[in-house]
Formats: C-alpha cells, structure tokens, sequence
C-alpha cells in the first residue's frame, strides 16, 4: 500500500447528503410527465383467474391505462422473469412470472397495472378493477405441502417437491454406531424478511428520440435490471440504462429482479412517459422476498468427551411459490453446518418445497445463520449432555490454528470446495471468552439465583463464505480536469462502500479520499456487473478498483517523467501532484498528465504511452474467502414473563484486514441487530391458507434501539491470502451466529429449569409455555 | 376483543395499523366518498352542537388514532370536531383537594405537571407509556378512552385512580366512572351528540400510591399483551384499607375485578396477599389467543403484572 488511508476510521463520505436530507432516492426523481403506478394484487393464497374486467377503473378520471397480462404480453418476449443461479434442476411450475395469466399462487402476486395521475387515483382504480376468482385449495406451511394428499401450490405441478439434494463428506454410518453419545434435535428455524426502511422503488422513462429506456430502481443489481429489461422486452443493452439512486437498505430484498419492476418499464414503453411506483410497506409484506422457514430433523454424534463424529439427517425448506433466485439459502445453510469445527462425517438430505406464500431468497446471512443455529444448538445439546462447560466442548471441537490452512470436503453451489485459507477460530473465541469474563460468570450466575434473577451467558462461533466472483469491474479515471472518479458495478445500499472504495483510490493518489467521485449501481458507465450480495463487494470491486488505482498511478508516474524528462523512481505522488524528490518546483499536477495523455492534434502523445489517464481492472478471486466470528451475550429472563433482556452482546470477528473501521462496526451491529430480531422478534405469520397475517410493524416486531444494546466489538485482524487487499466480506457477519449467542444464553439462564430452545424465534409466550414444560417434565 | 383480522390481515381488507386503530363492528362508517369537514369550536357548546348536528361526527383531540383511522380508511367521518381550542378541554385544575384534567390535555403536559404527577404516578406512568416522545405530545387520556381499545394504556390506571369522567351533551352534563365509558372494542356509551370533556381525580386519601405496569414483548412502541393498575390505601398500621385493581387487554375492555382488590384488603399486602391478588386477576382475565400472546399466557401473566403493580403502589403508600 502507498498511503495510510486503508484501515483508518474515515467518515463515511455518505453521511452529509443523508444528514441534511439531499440524498437522493428513488422516490426523489422527479420526470415532468410522471404517472404513478399501483398494482392489483391477489387477495387470495391461490386461484384462477376467470376474468379482469378493468372498464371502470380506466373510466376514474385521471387514469391513463390499466394494464394486465393479456395487454401487456405483445411487448413481452416472454412471461417469465429469467432465473438467476440455476444451480439444480428444478420444478418449472415455480418460474416466476412477470403478471399473472390465469393462476395466482400467493397473495400479493400482480396482476394488474394501474397508471394515474397521482399514486392516489391509482390506489381507487385499483380498488375499481374487477378481477374474477376461483379460488382454489392452498397450502401454506412447508411441512403440509410435502405431506401426501396435499393441495398443489400451482395447479399443473404434479406435487410440492421444488428440489432435491444432499450435502455430504465422510461416512456418517460408522461414526454413529461407534459415538458414545448420539443426540436428536429437532429445530424449527424462522427468519422474516429484509424490511430496508426504503423499500422498493422504480421509475422508468423511455425516450423515443433515442429509443432509450432508462430505469431508475432501488435494487441490489442494476445489471441484472438491465439485463432482465434486455431479454424480456427484446431491446439492445446498450440502449438500456439502469442507475440506482441512493438505497435505503437492501438486506437481501432488492437482490432479484422483480416482476413489478419489469412491469413498470413495460408500462413506460407502452405509455411513452415517466412511469413511477414506489412500494408502501404493505405491499413489502405481501411481495418483497422473504427467507422464512427450514425445519431440520438431525442427529448428532460425539465421543466420551464431547468431540463431534458426525452430524446427519434432513431438512425442509421453504421455497415460497415461487423460484426467484435459486437455492442458495437452503445451499448455504448445509454449508454452514461444519462451521469452525472439525466434523469428520456429514449429510444432510434436503428437500424444498413450495408453498402458496411469496418466494423466498437470501436475507442478510443467507442460510448461514440456519447451518450455525443448528450446529450451535448441537454443541449446546452435546456440552448438556456431558454436564460440561459450553465453552470448553466448543474448545475441543473448533479447527486449531494451525490446521489452516483446512479444506472441507464439502462443495459449495459453483463446485469449489469449502478452504478456510486464513483465520485463526481458538483465538476469536478466547479472545470473545475472555473479554465477557466467561470464566468467572457461573459465581455471579449464582448469586443472582440467590436473589431470584436469572442471567445467563451463551456462545456461539461462525464461519462465512465471502468475496464471491465471478469479478466486480473497477474503473479509475483521471480525467483533464485532474479528477479522480472510480466507477464500479457494485452497488451501495447504505453500508458506506463508497467511502471505503474512495479511500482504496485515494491512498495511490495521496489525496483526500473526499477528492475521489465514486459512481456505482450505473449501467451506462460500467458494462458488466453483479452487484451486492454476499459480503462481497469489498472484496472484488475492492481489489479491482485497488488494482486499477495502482495501474493508473504507474502510468501517471512514468507519463510524469517523460514530461520532466527524469526518472520514474525520482518522483514523488503528493496532493495529487507529482514532483521531483527534492525539487518540489519541478512538478506536474495530474491534470497535466491527464491532459498529456488525452492527445491534442498535432502534437506528439508522451513516447509508449496508450491514450487517457485511466485503467479498468476486473480481478478475478482465485477462490472465496471465509470470515469467522465469535459471539457471547448475556441475558437476563424475567421468568414471570418471558421477557428476555440482552444485557451485554461481544463480538469478536475477523474479517480480515481492515478498510475502514468504523464501517466494519456499523455493518457488524446492523448485522447484530438483526439476528437479535431473528432471535426474539421478527416473525412473518400466515394463517392455515397462506394469508399473510403480519402485515404492519405493529405485528411484525423489528429490533428497536432501546432492545439492541451496546455492541462491543473486538477485531482479530487475519488477511485473506486470495485478494491484494487481504480482506474478507463483513456485510453478514454480525447476523450468523446471534440468534445461536443469543438462545445459548438464554438456556443458560433458565439452566434450573432445563429449557432447552430449537427454534426461531422465541417469543416471551413461548419461552413461557416451555418454561412450564420443562417444570412439568422434571 | 383485540382484534387481529386473522385471514384478513393481507389484502382481504383494508390496512389496519393496530389494534388501536380497529373500531371493530364500526369499522367503516360514513359514507364512502363524501366530503370531511373540519371544525375547530372555542366553546363546548358549539362543539356539542356540532356533533349533534352530524351523526357521522368524530371528535379529534391529539389525532393520534384518530388520523391513522381516517389514512386507513377505516373510517370516513363527514365531520371532524377538533376539541383543543376549548380552553376547559385543555385545562388543569384543582377541585375539592382533587384534580380536574381536561379531555384534551396530553400525557406530556401531564408528564411535565409536577403536582399531579406526585399525587399519581401510576396514572402519569401509563400516559408515558404510550407511543412515543412524538407521541405524548399529542395524545390525550381523552382519545385513549374514547379509542376504546382494550389495551389502552392509560385506562387500567385512571379505574384504578377512581377517576370520574365528565360528560358533555345535548342534554347537559353528566359523570360517570370511567370504567363505564368504554364497553367493547371501538365502543363506547357515549350517546349522540355527547364528548368526555374532562376527568376528575376526587381528592386522594392519605397513604395512596397507584402504579400501572404493562407487558409487551418488546421495550418500546409496543401494544399492551396485558396491563395492569393498581391503587391502594394504607391505615397507620400498614393495612390495606381500601384497593382497586384494573385490568387491560385481557377482556373486551378493561376489567375491574373485585375479588382482586379484595385479596388485598384487611391484609398488610404481604406475600400471601400478593399471591392471592395473582390468583384473583389471573382468575378474572377473559383474555383471547392472538399473535400477541396465548390465553394461557396471558393469564400467568395478568396475575405477575397485578402483583409487581400492587409491589410498587405498595412502597409508594408507604413513601407517600
Ligand atoms: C405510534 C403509536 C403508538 C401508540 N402507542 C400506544 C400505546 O403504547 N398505548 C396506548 O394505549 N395507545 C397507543 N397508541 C394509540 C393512541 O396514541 C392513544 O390511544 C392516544 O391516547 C389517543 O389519544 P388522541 O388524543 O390522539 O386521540 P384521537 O386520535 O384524537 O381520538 C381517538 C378516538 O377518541 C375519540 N375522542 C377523542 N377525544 C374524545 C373526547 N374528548 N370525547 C369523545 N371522544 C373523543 C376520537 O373521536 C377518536 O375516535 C399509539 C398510537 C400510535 C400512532
């Protein structure tokens, strides 16, 4: 590195527009001409559509069209939204559509457009649409769609059965008929949606002077908008341009693109004018993406002293009505399993379903919190039936040191092994332990029983695949008038990327890293990208746009000494200035470079030297790389209640060398919060047909500030050894293991009474019946 | 009573924010599409007047369930009465060694009036509890009764207190407990043309203290699973003299149960006391199963609340 920029704490470029209330989100473009968009939606989990009948709603004053399948399909190429990651073979019936023809298979599915003069008069046309239903049987939870003679989620398939596959290393056979200890667990694991404060937004303009199509969209890939865009209404990619305003959170749900997106630019090109829409929260409930639920059924085996053998059984997964995205939640989360242990012997058999209720995809962690809780729970149950200490099993059991680097003989989605290439998962954990005060908490566990309070401490370790490719393309030009702008296809959301990426570039230029313009989530200046996901942006876009900072800063270098006719190596970079060591007056500035280099007529370009002051760079990760947390929290349980209280929460994460730290702790605490929402609060309820019965945020509890307490976080730098950078992704971290910590914790706490939690989450109600129960049974 | 639309929370009706804004079987009144109109009267008479004019009228006073509704369209009033130009409606006054509180005070003026809140903290307590900073600058005790949802906050407290609700009308003047203004989810006994205009809490016996204590299973921001109020009395000796007990959220509105204030008087509200006051408002809660809470969970926990509000009226008697 040139600069001391990387790893240094500084603020988020970001927050000044956001404090003073000029950023600028999708909401906040305005095109003369607008009409705003609302959808007809299904009322109902699963039905036939017999007939749309929308005469009166185009009548209402004010309403420009109403557009459902049968208008909209001429401009389509076809109905169906392309799948992102194919990874498995799976049931057709569950391709997304983009409007619904004649089926609607949960409630919230689209299946009409309402354009209008104002967001308003859209809302009562929609109201004035007549949609005939035959509502047909639903099934609503995962476990009930596999049962034999249940309903069909969409009417052609020949049963609920999306996928099928098995995670598996080793030979778990053996391993449990010789384990001194084998233990069942069976756990329910719930995770509701993304809920980004902003939700989902688009605007799309179509000028007919170019036959542009530009999309504004609040997503987490603005090339897979584009790209969608391209394929499904026929038109050239470069005549499609998708830029993404400032994003109020993605967190998973604006990961894919949506029917309603592609909708709303079928509607600017068939209108000829500005089409708008902007997702209430309502609707976020009813069709934004959620991760929902897995019901696993496994047993674990270990040796008279608690060291894992094995860990098998199977899992159910629900996939929604709907294949939006693949498998990667399912996928993940046996992946996640091993974690930072050693498990010698491992399968998993899965089975995702199908369900009347909308389709699900990553949230944040994206069943890496699944794998952790179940392995987690595991080392809880195996410590349990020991009497042994929490800590210590998870001691004898977690990859020392000096096995890395580890290969897992399990493959992940694009075929690669699992190859934990740095870390060091002992010290985190002690490091965690030690700063709680692990080792004298049992005394002050017992004198709070004495006084009738009960506390309780948990634990819980992670690994997390990051820095997923296939590449993120960096751009850093400089350009006449001596400005640096980084243009990437990664996409900022909130998390302060652009701060980081600025600061990556700055330190080559010895410049503020306010000085550096960074540009993402735009089409039209980048041509490829995959966009934001995975805690993987840091790492790709990262490394690349490091690369081409140092590739641009050569050039500048060697095109600088040409111009002064002195060595490269007498040069110094400062300020943007590049001058003679220890002749400061001998000097040009970038823009002269830039200017050099941009040629005039007539006169000669600096001797060997391309054109433009610039470099693109897309570097290509020779493999993932993995980032590992530990977790322990305290509680407290009011067991009248049921009310459970987080009284400390320590971290101790390794995500390798650092960029900003600042940045890493807010992207941990947000990660933090919202596994302690996955622990205790966030729950997306249906009813029996698939109805969605938490639609508001007074029944969907969110983390609020006065429930997420202080997070005290501990780095434990190791660098990745697969990216220049020697960084690892951070945007999931603080997620994975919380709702483990957190329910280890509790158990704790309710020792006396032998609870023992398997599910997600745990409502004070319940953890009073189970309290009750486990009275009931000693 | 509360109120979750089960089948009907996705798109089989219209939003609903919460169950404070679930007017239950009047859910939709008015006529669709017509015009609202706004008045905002100086004296109680013309207000009376005015809701006696349109039986589609509603009263506004901080608006804080009152706009929601009307955004959610479960309500579509002809005719909204704004209460807070009346001076009488926003008035503290002293009254016979008590206080008079106008309808329309909010709970942050309450908050911030040190007299009252000495004499009833319990009350003060369960007005803090509602919503949020943004939210106690706007809501009053008026709109929380008159809302009558069953997990009102502020309710449980004011029963307990002995509060007094002064009624206004067309014809005339009336008081009445406040206990008997709400009578189901969204309902109330007020009749046509009629407001609450204030509340009066009589003069206090020495050696009271009241308290209100809510669960809900988040910290904040958070809807009543169930509520409970406490005010008792003390004789020089210790003993109870006099109690009353007020449950929220667990009937269709709130509950005033005897046999709990019973288990407390005569006795020096000792453990045994306490237990039977647990006892008696777990016995008394006709609590639902909903998203929120089982019944059985919300009967364990009536009898926990009532206790920890009883513990807490009871070490204010004896400071007080
Ligand atoms: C974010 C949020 C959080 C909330 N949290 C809580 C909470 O924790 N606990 C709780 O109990 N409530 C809560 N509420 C509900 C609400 O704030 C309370 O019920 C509040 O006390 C209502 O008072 P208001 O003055 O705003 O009533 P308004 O909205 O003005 O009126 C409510 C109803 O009462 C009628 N009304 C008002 N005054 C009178 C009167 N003098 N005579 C006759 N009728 C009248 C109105 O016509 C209307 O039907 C919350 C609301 C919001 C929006």
């Amino acid at each position: 590195m040139t600069g001391d920029l990387v790893g240094a704490p500084v603020h988020r470029l970001e927050d000044a527009a956001l404090l003073t209330g000029t950023a600028r989100f999708t909401d906040d473009i305005e095109l003369p001409g607008t009409v705003e968009a609302a959808f007809v939606r299904s009322p109902h989990p699963h039905a036939l559509i017999r007939s749309v009948d929308s005469t009166a709603a185009r009548n209402l004053a004010g309403v420009h069209a109403v557009f459902s399948h049968a208008d909209l399909a001429p401009l389509l190429t076809r109905n169906l939204i392309p799948p992102d990651n194919p990874t498995l073979k799976f049931a057709e019936s569950t391709r997304a559509v983009v409007l619904a023809k004649d089926e609607v298979c949960h409630v919230g599915e689209i299946v009409a457009i309402v354009l209008a003069d104002s967001r308003y008069v859209a809302e009562d046309a929609v109201a004035l649409v007549d949609v005939a239903y035959e509502v047909l049987p639903s099934v609503s939870d995962c476990r009930d769609a596999l049962a034999p003679g249940a309903a069909r989620v969409h009417r052609d398939a020949p049963d609920n059965v999306v996928a099928t596959f098995r995670a598996e290393y080793g030979d778990c056979g053996p391993a449990f008929a010789a384990a001194a200890h084998v233990l069942p667990l069976s756990l329910r694991q719930h995770r509701g949606g993304g809920h980004p404060i902003e939700g989902r937004g688009i605007v799309a303009r179509f000028d007919p002077a170019t036959e542009g199509l530009t999309v504004w969209s609040s997503t987490q890939g603005a090339h897979r908008v584009r790209d969608a865009l391209v394929v499904l209404y026929g038109l050239d990619e470069t005549r499609v341009r998708a830029i993404t305003p400032d994003v109020g959170g993605g967190f998973g749900s604006k990961h894919i693109v949506y029917p309603e997106e592609v909708v709303v630019a079928g509607a600017a090109l068939a209108l000829k004018r500005p089409v708008k829409w902007i997702e209430d929260r309502r609707e976020h409930f009813l069709a934004a993406i959620q991760e929902r639920d897995q019901y696993w059924d496994i047993e674990v085996a270990a040796d008279a002293d608690g060291r894992l053998l094995g860990l098998r059984g199977s899992m159910v997964h629900d996939q929604g009505a709907y294949t939006l995205l693949g498998f990667n939640v399912a996928h993940n989360a046996t992946l996640a399993v091993p974690g930072p242990y050693l498990l010698p012997n491992y399968r998993l058999d899965v089975t995702i379903a199908a369900t009347n209720r909308v389709g699900t995809i990553p949230v944040r962690g994206a069943g890496y919190p699944e794998g952790t809780f179940a392995m987690e729970r595991a080392m809880d149950a195996i410590a349990d039936e020991l009497g042994a200490d929490r800590a210590e099993i998870r001691r004898r059991n977690l990859i020392p040191a000096d096995r890395i680097p580890y290969e897992l003989p399990l493959k992940a989605r694009d075929g690669s092994t699992t190859h934990y290439e740095s870390g060091d998962f002992p010290a985190c954990m002690e490091k965690a332990l030690e700063s709680a005060g692990h080792d004298r908490f049992a005394e002050r566990q017992a004198a709070a029983r004495d006084a009738g309070r009960y506390i309780g401490m948990g634990v819980a370790n992670c690994t997390k695949i990051t820095g997923r490719g296939p590449f993120e393309t960096g751009i850093v030009r400089i350009g006449p008038s001596g400005r640096i702008t980084v243009h990437t296809g990664a996409m900022a959301m909130g998390q302060g990327i652009k701060t980081a990426y600025a600061q990556i570039c700055a330190d080559q230029f010895g410049v503020d890293p306010g000085a550096v313009k960074v540009i993402t989530g735009d089409t039209g200046t980048v041509p490829m990208g995959i966009g934001g996901f995975g805690s993987r942006q840091t790492v790709t876009a990262g490394s690349s746009i490091h690369l081409a900072s140092v590739e641009v800063r050569e050039k500048a270098l060697k095109t600088a000494a040409h111009m002064l006719e002195v060595s490269d190596r007498d040069l110094d970079l400062k300020d943007g200035t590049i001058s003679v060591a220890g002749v400061p007056d001998l000097s040009v500035s970038l823009a002269d470079v830039a200017k050099a280099l941009s040629g005039a007529i007539g006169y000669a370009r600096p001797k060997d030297m391309p054109p433009g002051l610039e470099a693109s760079v897309n570097f290509l990760p020779t493999g993932l790389t993995y980032g590992n947390s530990a977790h322990v929290v305290e509680v407290e349980v009011d067991v009248g209640t049921g009310g459970v209280r987080i009284t400390r929460y320590l971290v101790v994460n390794d995500s390798g060398r650092l960029i900003n730290p600042t940045i890493v702790e807010g992207q941990i605490v947000g990660g933090v919060a919202h596994g302690i929402g996955n622990a205790l609060f966030e729950w997306m309820g249906y009813d029996d047909a698939g109805q969605p019965v938490t639609t508001t945020f007074a029944e969907y509890l969110l983390p609020t500030a006065p429930v997420v307490p202080n997070v005290e976080i501990v780095h434990h730098e190791t660098p990745s050894t697969v990216n220049p950078l020697g960084v690892k992704g951070v945007g999931e971290a603080g997620v994975i293991p919380a709702a483990a910590a957190v329910m280890s914790a509790i158990e704790s706490a309710l020792a006396p009474f032998g609870v023992r939690i398997r599910e997600t989450p745990i409502s004070p109600p319940r953890l009073v019946e189970l309290i009750g129960e486990a009275k009931a049974g000693s | 009573m509360t109120t979750f639309r089960g089948a009907n929370c996705g798109l089989g009706a219209k939003p609903v924010c919460s169950v404070f804004t679930d007017t239950g079987s009047n859910a939709t009144e008015g006529s669709g599409g017509v015009e609202m109109r706004y008045e905002a009267p100086e004296t109680m008479k013309a207000a009376v007047a005015l809701l006696a004019s349109d039986e589609h009228g509603r009263v506004l006073a901080g608006g804080t369930d009152l706009l929601v509704q009307l955004r959610a369209d479960t309500i579509e009033p002809s005719l909204v009465v704004d209460i807070k130009k009346i001076d009488e409606m926003c008035a503290i006054t002293r009254e016979n060694g008590g206080f008079r509180i106008g309808a329309a005070v909010t709970g942050a003026e309450l908050g911030e009036h040190e007299a009252f809140k000495s004499v009833w903290p319990g009350v003060v307590e369960a007005l803090e509890l509602i919503g949020s900073t943004q939210i106690q600058g706007r809501a009053t005790m008026g709109g929380n009764l008159c809302n009558a949802s069953p997990a009102a906050d502020s309710v449980p407290a004011m029963i307990a207190a002995g509060a007094i609700a002064t009624i206004e009308g067309p014809d005339g003047r009336r008081d009445v407990p406040v206990g008997e203004v709400a009578t189901g989810p969204g309902r109330t006994s007020l009749r046509a043309g009629e407001l609450v205009a204030s509340f009066l809490f009589p003069e206090q016996a020495p050696r009271t203290g009241d308290a209100y204590l809510r669960f809900i299973p988040r910290t904040e921001m958070d809807i009543a699973v169930v509520g409970a109020g406490v005010c008792l009395t003390l004789d020089d000796s210790d003993v109870c003299v006099a109690a009353k007990v007020s449950l929220g959220a667990v009937a269709a509105r709130a509950l005033a149960p005897e046999a709990a204030a019973k288990a407390l008087i005569g006795t020096p509200v000792d453990d045994a006391a306490l237990a039977e006051l647990s006892r008696a408002a777990s016995a008394a809660a006709q609590p639902i199963d909903d998203k929120r809470g089982t019944r059985e969970f919300r009967i364990q926990v009536t009898g926990v609340m009532a206790r920890r509000a009883a513990e807490t009226a009871l070490a204010r008697a004896k400071g007080a």
